[in-house]
């Protein structure tokens, strides 16, 4: 009984986690950033999804819609306004630019989560679930919510294979995060390709977002918490590796989820932690890294 | 005073004033050190300018202004001590209502001391905060606690499962389940007492940490105990398990100190899962305590939009008090006034409100019996908070939505 | 600008400061002695990324290492405060150890990411053996350095000053241009015949120690340890964002940074809750516009 709600638990966390952190990879694959403010646009998405449902009276699916719409913009203004001035600045030397980038990104989180502390105070807030109720998933009493965020997850994780493999669009994304400087010779726009990449990311951050925040609720202090999160995943899994981000996310989702079960909820993460070091010391590239 | 160069120059450089004497009819500053971007920590600026508003409104105290100089301490403890400092400092505040956080007033109280200011909290409940000025009265007698203590908070607690849980819902078995927190030690070691007391038997205590976002473990372990009740004891979290003991339908009622469910805002944050939650309080929007409870509410609800948290009602009245103690001690010095808030009787918003005195393990802690305080039990009811115990004062029966299954008679 | 014209000036702003307490008030001292303990935190922090080239974003891992050694000695073991200040400083000197292993081994991010892990699994540490530590609720301190506003000036002023001068002097040392040198291309520094590791090491036992001390003597300042003022992430992120506003590579820019810092985030006061949106909006903008830092952009004409 208890293994089984370990396992539906686990599936539906690590789902949630896979998303959230297949952004975060792509953008590190296709332009080499690690965006620390990935946490402050999932938590954007929730609270603009929250209040888009509640106060702006657009109902829940007009609110998610309204929070993954928030998220992209947010991506695309943290791209413009952050990132890409200090990738084409002429003043921050060439091997200082990924110091920058995260210290950039970084602050530029820390204002995003102090914006939403003010106008929606620090409480946290849960959007408004797409299906209400309860089901009975073999013989374990499940949220409609959950086994909805583990499809949805899992929906989104199938299209995004599609639009990689399917489509010349997707395929000069993965060319990208392998060459980019080949891509440049064969003519391609590497400023049209960001803009791509950073709206996916967008998209991404977004959905996991509003999923977060309909499933367990979040609120402006779980930025640096989510931004880690994602962080550990997904060097775990390999820096710009999709698959290994995602087999990451399993990984730390279940993890947690034994550990919280079959031990103490308060203990929850220090086995990932552990875990992480153990993994970086070993095998520094990751699970599935290139390097 | 002469202006050295060096003063002058870094009062232009830091853009701030030099101190100027006092005059008589300057302001008497209060100093308010508390979190803005949290619930109950915004109620507590908002509740100190209503009252000083009120007062300034009635001609003040002998004829001098109160202002409200209100610092953000971000809940971080540094923050407030800095805040602190420059109360005592560079604002000459003659007093400080500070936080709702235990960890907060702990990290102030010897600095209270050391500056010599008058420190009140209208929100934090540890029992050590009390204790401390029990153990060193010379150098701590400057703090007060004027929320119940942690201890106090149980027996109220214990004192409604008397009547809702084993007379009305004929509960039998219970889990503790709190926070990990300074202000959860002690109040978790009194439910342990005194919820057996009652009469219902504690099958575990869960004690969670306050970063946990997911509780499907929790309740799931709590649920497999098969309790009649969830006693609960939280604070810095309230809506997450909130929501999510209503999205996973856990059969179970929870009662207990919830401090996040004392707002308005509570119903909306969660989007209504707070439906039959019952927690502990000294005010309530519905309950006229005393005759200035209502009027307060009011008051603050046409100002600010929200019914207050429970530490608006206890920052309301200690304004109140400190205003009369500066009026009894005819002075705004830092011993004159300990000394005349320890001879406090004030009728507030909560009760009576009188402070142990130095014998008394719980030395300038509020005093606590249906005499001063007592307390109420409310429960969320379609979006209305309504108390349902004590007896005498409720205004509705206790009902749960349909996922809560009570114990058979 | 030389060395010995660098010094003189040094040791002309420490006796100006020393100065202050006959001219302002109690609560600017205050603010400067916290600003003081930060600077020597972010001093520390350049020597390690900026010479030594290691993206540590957990300062707050030595930082709190030092503070809670010192803190629980002083709380149990009733220490008197230099005995638990200097166990504090051994206990972060280790910590140092700890990190330099994988320092030498991992680049980049993969460091990053292990120094963030140390920071979060000491904060679960104390945390989860609240009895003894105090968790979340802080550990209180029998003991205080001093009460008065003056004293605390002092004792501040010139730990900063013997750790700034120790630090700069280091810096400007033939220890830091090896520094510079392996932190910017290891490879090419050893094929120089430079002991790469050894100079990695000591950066980090130097680095470690000062930040150590500072945390140390920060929580007998206030009186009180808690994970929220020398563990917490954001303490960290606090130290890079002074160092890297000062000026990176500066050992000074460090120490001015930070007290920029906290004396701006304390001028912001009026706008509450928005004053760390502001200060952190400010940060953004000096490095995007001025990436050398406050220090970089004034000696900018003379370095090229």
């Amino acid at each position: 009984m208890q293994f089984l709600q370990i396992l539906i638990d686990g599936f539906a966390i690590s789902s949630l986690y896979g998303i959230g952190a297949i952004g975060f990879t792509l953008i590190f694959g296709v332009s080499g950033v690690l965006n620390l403010s990935h946490g402050a646009i999932m938590v954007m998405a929730a609270v603009a999804a929250w209040a888009g449902a509640g106060d702006l009276g657009f109902g829940p699916y007009g609110g998610a819609a309204f929070g993954v719409t928030v998220a992209v913009l947010t991506s695309l203004v943290t791209y413009g306004l952050v990132v890409r001035p200090i990738q084409t600045s002429t003043r921050i030397a060439r091997e200082e630019r990924e110091i920058f980038v995260l210290t950039g990104t970084l602050l530029w989180g820390i204002m995003l989560q102090e914006a939403i502390a003010y106008f929606f105070t620090s409480n946290p807030k849960t959007v408004l679930p797409l299906i209400p109720g309860v089901v009975s998933l073999i013989g374990v009493r499940t949220p409609a919510q959950e086994i909805l965020t583990a499809a949805v997850a899992w929906a989104v994780i199938g299209l995004l294979w599609l639009l990689v493999n399917r489509t010349k669009t997707g395929r000069v994304l993965l060319a990208a995060s392998i060459n980019p400087r080949g891509l440049t010779l064969l003519g391609f726009e590497m400023s049209t390709i960001y803009f791509y990449v950073w709206a996916l990311y967008g998209l991404l951050a977004g959905i996991a977002g509003v999923l977060l925040g309909a499933f367990l609720g979040v609120s402006s202090d779980n930025v640096g918490q989510l931004t880690a999160s994602a962080f550990s995943i997904v060097v775990l899994g390999g820096l710009g590796s999709v698959g290994g981000s995602l087999i990451g996310a399993y990984v730390v989702g279940y993890l947690e989820t034994v550990t919280a079960y079959l031990i103490a909820p308060s203990i929850r993460t220090i086995p990932v932690l552990l875990l992480l070091v153990l993994v970086v010391y070993v095998r520094p590239q990751g699970l599935l890294g290139r390097r | 005073m002469k202006l050295s160069p060096v003063r002058a120059l870094l009062a232009a450089a830091f853009g701030l004033g030099v101190t100027a004497p006092a005059f008589a009819a300057d302001p008497i500053k209060i100093a308010v050190i508390a979190e803005a971007s949290s619930i109950s920590g915004a109620a507590i600026p908002n509740a100190a300018k209503l009252a000083a508003d009120e007062i300034n409104a009635a001609g003040g105290v002998n004829g001098r202004m109160i202002q409200i100089v209100d610092y953000d301490d971000h809940n971080s403890a540094a923050d407030a001590v800095r805040a602190f400092q420059r109360a005592k400092n560079e604002d000459h505040a003659v007093a400080v209502i500070a936080s709702y956080v235990s960890e907060v007033v702990l990290a102030l109280e010897p600095w209270s001391g050391r500056l010599q200011l008058p420190m009140i909290t209208p929100g934090a409940a540890s029992d050590d905060i009390s204790h401390r000025v029990h153990a060193d009265y010379d150098h701590l007698k400057y703090t007060f606690h004027g929320y119940l203590a942690s201890t106090f908070l149980s027996d109220s607690v214990c004192d409604g499962l008397k009547t809702i849980a084993i007379e009305q819902m004929h509960a039998k078995t219970a889990v503790v389940m709190s926070e990990d927190a300074a202000w959860t030690i002690p109040l978790d070691a009194e439910y342990l007492k005194c919820v057996p007391k009652v009469g219902l038997q504690v099958l575990d205590h869960i004690r969670l940490s306050p970063d946990t976002t997911d509780f499907t473990p929790v309740f799931n372990k709590i649920e497999a105990l098969k309790p009649d009740l969830i006693v609960t004891g939280i604070s810095h979290v309230g809506v997450q398990p909130t929501v999510q003991w209503h999205d996973q339908q856990v059969p179970i009622p929870m009662v207990g100190v919830a401090s996040q469910a004392t707002s308005s805002t509570f119903y909306k944050d969660t989007n209504g899962a707070a439906e039959g939650v019952i927690y502990q309080t000294v005010s309530a929007p519905d309950v006229a305590v005393t005759p200035k409870t209502i009027p307060f509410t009011k008051a603050y609800e046409k100002r600010f939009g929200i019914t207050p948290a429970y530490c608006g009602y206890t920052t309301y009245d200690e304004v109140y008090y400190i205003a009369d103690a500066i009026k009894r001690a005819g002075s705004t010095d830092a011993d004159k006034l300990v000394a005349a808030l320890e001879k406090t009787s004030w009728d507030g918003t909560i009760g009576k409100v009188e402070f142990y005195g130095r014998d008394s393990d719980f030395t300038h802690a509020i005093k606590v019996s249906p005499e001063y305080i007592g307390g109420l039990l409310v429960q969320w009811q379609s979006g209305k908070q309504v108390t349902v115990w004590p007896t005498n004062v409720a205004n509705a029966k206790m009902t749960f939505p349909a996922f809560i299954k009570l114990p058979a008679k | 600008m030389d060395n010995r014209k660098s010094f003189a000036a040094i040791l002309i702003v420490l006796a100006a400061l020393a100065l202050l307490p006959f001219g302002v008030s109690g609560y600017i001292l205050g603010l400067l002695t916290l600003g003081f303990y930060t600077a020597v935190f972010a001093m520390s922090w350049d020597l390690l990324f900026g010479f030594a080239g290691e993206v540590n974003f957990g300062p707050s891992f030595l930082i709190g290492t030092g503070a809670y050694t010192a803190g629980l000695l002083n709380h149990y073991a009733i220490w008197p405060i230099w005995a638990c200040t200097m166990a504090g400083a051994g206990a972060a000197v280790i910590g140092g150890l700890l990190l330099a292993v994988p320092a030498l081994r991992l680049r980049g991010p993969y460091f990053g990411l292990v120094t963030l892990v140390a920071v979060l699994l000491l904060q679960n540490m104390i945390v989860l053996f609240a009895g003894t530590t105090g968790g979340e609720i802080g550990l209180d301190l029998p003991d205080v350095l001093a009460v008065d506003d003056s004293n605390n000036y002092w004792i501040a002023l010139a730990f900063m000053g013997i750790s700034g001068l120790l630090l700069f002097g280091l810096s400007r040392s033939a220890v830091g241009l090896i520094l510079q040198a392996s932190g910017q291309d290891a490879v090419q520094a050893g094929a120089l015949g430079f002991n790469v590791t050894k100079h990695k090491l000591a950066a980090f036992c130097v680095s470690a120690l000062f930040s150590g001390l500072a945390g140390a003597m920060l929580i007998f300042y206030e009186g009180t340890a808690s994970v929220g003022t020398v563990v917490d992430i954001g303490v960290g992120v606090q130290v890079i964002i002074a160092a890297v506003l000062g000026g990176r590579r500066t050992i000074l820019g460090a120490a001015l940074g930070a007290v920029f810092l906290i004396g701006a985030g304390e001028m912001l006061r009026p706008l509450g809750e928005l004053s760390t949106f502001v200060v952190s909006a400010v940060a953004l903008v000096v490095i995007l516009f001025v990436p050398g830092g406050f220090l970089g952009a004034v000696l900018h004409g003379e370095r090229r």
